[in-house]
């Protein structure tokens, strides 16, 4: 009887697919805040010598 | 600059190590299912971050009645925090569960209604933004923001229940009388601690990536003010 | 009549709030959808656009879809759906628009009338336009595809619907007319939020129009009414936030 079980389908493909999409947004996000906190980070320095010469 | 709070610091690793021991039992703990093959292993973080992107509706709502009764700006950058996180998570809900679908039931698409429903949460995070985006005066854009976090959280309910009658009466995928048609299967326990599991790990995700996004807005404004004082 | 009214007044709480409450509020909203009525009685700017795209909506499905009598039947209430939301986005965002351009918004803010006067009064008024435009679109419908829509039940559903449409919709374009944006943001914002009152009122029509049983056109119906009543109450609550200056 036990060779009437079938092996499950071979769907390696998408689950590969569906953790791409998964690691990739997640990473992607957090590259994005920590871009942004680099940029504004370095807006901040600018700013604070302007900052500085005015006063 | 904000110093990273010591309790900032302990979640992001508690929240790395959470994650790594999710992807540990996601592959190598839970058994295959018989029926769809290793494609169902997406099942966990699919849900997980359909749940990441319920926090993150019911947070930016709550966080609009807050802002609304009390006026604070913070509250506005945990709403705006909110419904990016949501935005970016509820995306990869859709995404995996389309992919789970193709194999199973040969489609890339079934008006199945929490995949219906994700997909209008989407469509009304992304009219959040533009709202956002077409208001120059902050307090105004943080008051209109608020205002439809409110209403789209409230929406969604509804918009669910429509979807699942409608549903009831036109089954979707034609031709599929598999008892699976629902996208439901069996766990065995295994598969439940894995599934408990990791919608615990993406939780602490959601807390965490909130915190971070919200520095990110503090000091956004931060920087906001010194341009207008320098400028000035 | 006015010893009541000086009684009134001197009693603490109760009656007397509900009484001075209710007065310069029924008033204020009566003002307010007189005066939309008014001026367009006297312009017809705001029917006549939204009645020549209903017309003009119904006139490209039916070059869209090229139905037979057969499809027909069940894409009725569809197309009939989709035409009023559209028209129904037009009358809403020209109705804010003309308010604000015209400076009334302002005025009306002004004065010392509960901000929710001022949304009940342009949502009922909203809700009438978008009525006149949908009991004239039916018998045009009628004649140019020889079907009979005078059914009691679709017209109750096309209250419902149009209550439900108009109250989310109401709001939304009050904020929309203040962005730089505008007139795109409205459908933008108002079709997610509007997409259970589109389905129920759809799936309703279709069910009155092909004598579906009451009992599976009923769930629809209820739906139409819990939305009217939530979404109607979450407006009424928030707009005093939209308004602010």
């Amino acid at each position: 009887m036990m060779l009437l079980q079938q092996a499950p389908p071979d769907t390696t493909g998408y689950m590969i697919a569906g953790y791409v999409v998964i690691f990739g947004v997640m990473m992607l996000y957090l590259v994005s805040i920590a871009v942004r906190r680099r940029n504004l980070e370095r807006d901040m320095e600018v700013l604070k010598e302007l900052d500085k010469k005015d006063s | 600059m904000e110093p990273k709070p010591r309790l900032l610091a302990i979640l992001d690793i508690v929240t790395t190590a959470l994650f790594v021991v999710a992807v540990g039992m996601v592959f190598f703990y839970a058994p295959t299912e018989a029926v769809m093959g290793q494609v169902q292993r997406v099942f966990y973080f699919h849900v997980s971050a359909g749940w990441v992107g319920m926090l993150s509706f019911l947070t930016a709502a709550v966080a609009g009645i807050i802002y609304l009764r009390t006026g604070r700006r913070h509250w506005d950058i945990i709403g705006l925090s909110a419904v990016e996180i949501g935005i970016a998570f509820i995306f990869v809900n859709i995404v995996t569960g389309s992919i789970w679908a193709r194999p199973i039931w040969n489609t890339w698409w079934t008006w199945d209604p929490r995949l219906t429903t994700a997909t209008i949460m989407e469509l009304i995070y992304a009219a959040y933004l533009m709202l956002r985006q077409g208001i120059e005066e902050p307090e105004r854009r943080a008051r209109f923001g608020a205002v439809y976090a409110i209403l789209g959280f409230v929406s969604v309910p509804l918009t669910f229940m429509s979807a699942r009658l409608f549903r009831t009466i036109h089954p979707v995928v034609i031709g599929t009388n598999q008892p699976g048609a629902e996208g439901s299967f069996d766990m065995t326990p295994k598969m439940l601690q894995t599934f408990m599991f990791s919608l615990l790990t993406f939780t602490f995700i959601f807390i965490d990536l909130l915190w971070h996004r919200v520095r990110l807005g503090r000091l956004a404004d931060r920087v906001e003010e010194i341009k207008l004082k320098v400028t000035v | 009549m006015k010893e009541d009214i000086q009684f009134a007044e001197r009693t603490p709480y109760g009656i007397s709030n509900l009484f001075h409450g209710t007065r310069p509020f029924l008033r204020a909203l009566v003002a307010i959808i007189w005066k939309d009525l008014a001026a367009e009685l006297r312009s017809r700017e705001l029917l006549s656009a939204m009645l020549v795209f209903a017309l003009l909506v119904i006139l490209i499905f039916n070059f869209a879809l090229e139905l037979d009598a057969g499809a027909r039947a069940t894409v009725t209430a569809g197309v009939l759906w989709v035409t009023f939301a559209f028209a129904g986005t037009l009358g809403l965002n020209r109705s804010l628009a003309m308010e604000k351009d015209r400076g009334c918004l302002d005025g009306l803010l002004l004065a010392p009338v509960d901000r929710s006067a001022i949304y009940f009064g342009k949502a009922i008024g909203n809700l009438i336009f978008m009525l006149i435009v949908e009991i004239i679109v039916l018998p045009v419908y009628s004649v140019l595809y020889n079907t009979n829509l005078f059914h009691p039940g679709l017209l109750l559903v096309i209250l419902l619907g149009s209550l439900g449409y108009v109250a989310v919709g109401t709001l939304l374009s009050t904020m929309a007319v203040q962005t730089r944006t505008r007139d795109v943001l409205l459908p933008i914002l108002l079709f997610p939020l509007a997409i259970p009152v589109l389905i129920a009122a759809v799936k309703s029509s279709t069910g009155f129009l092909q004598g579906v049983e009451m009992v599976e056109i009923r769930p629809w119906l209820n739906l139409l009414l819990v939305y009217d009543v939530i979404f109607t109450t979450v407006a009424f609550m928030v707009f005093d936030y939209v308004v602010e200056e």
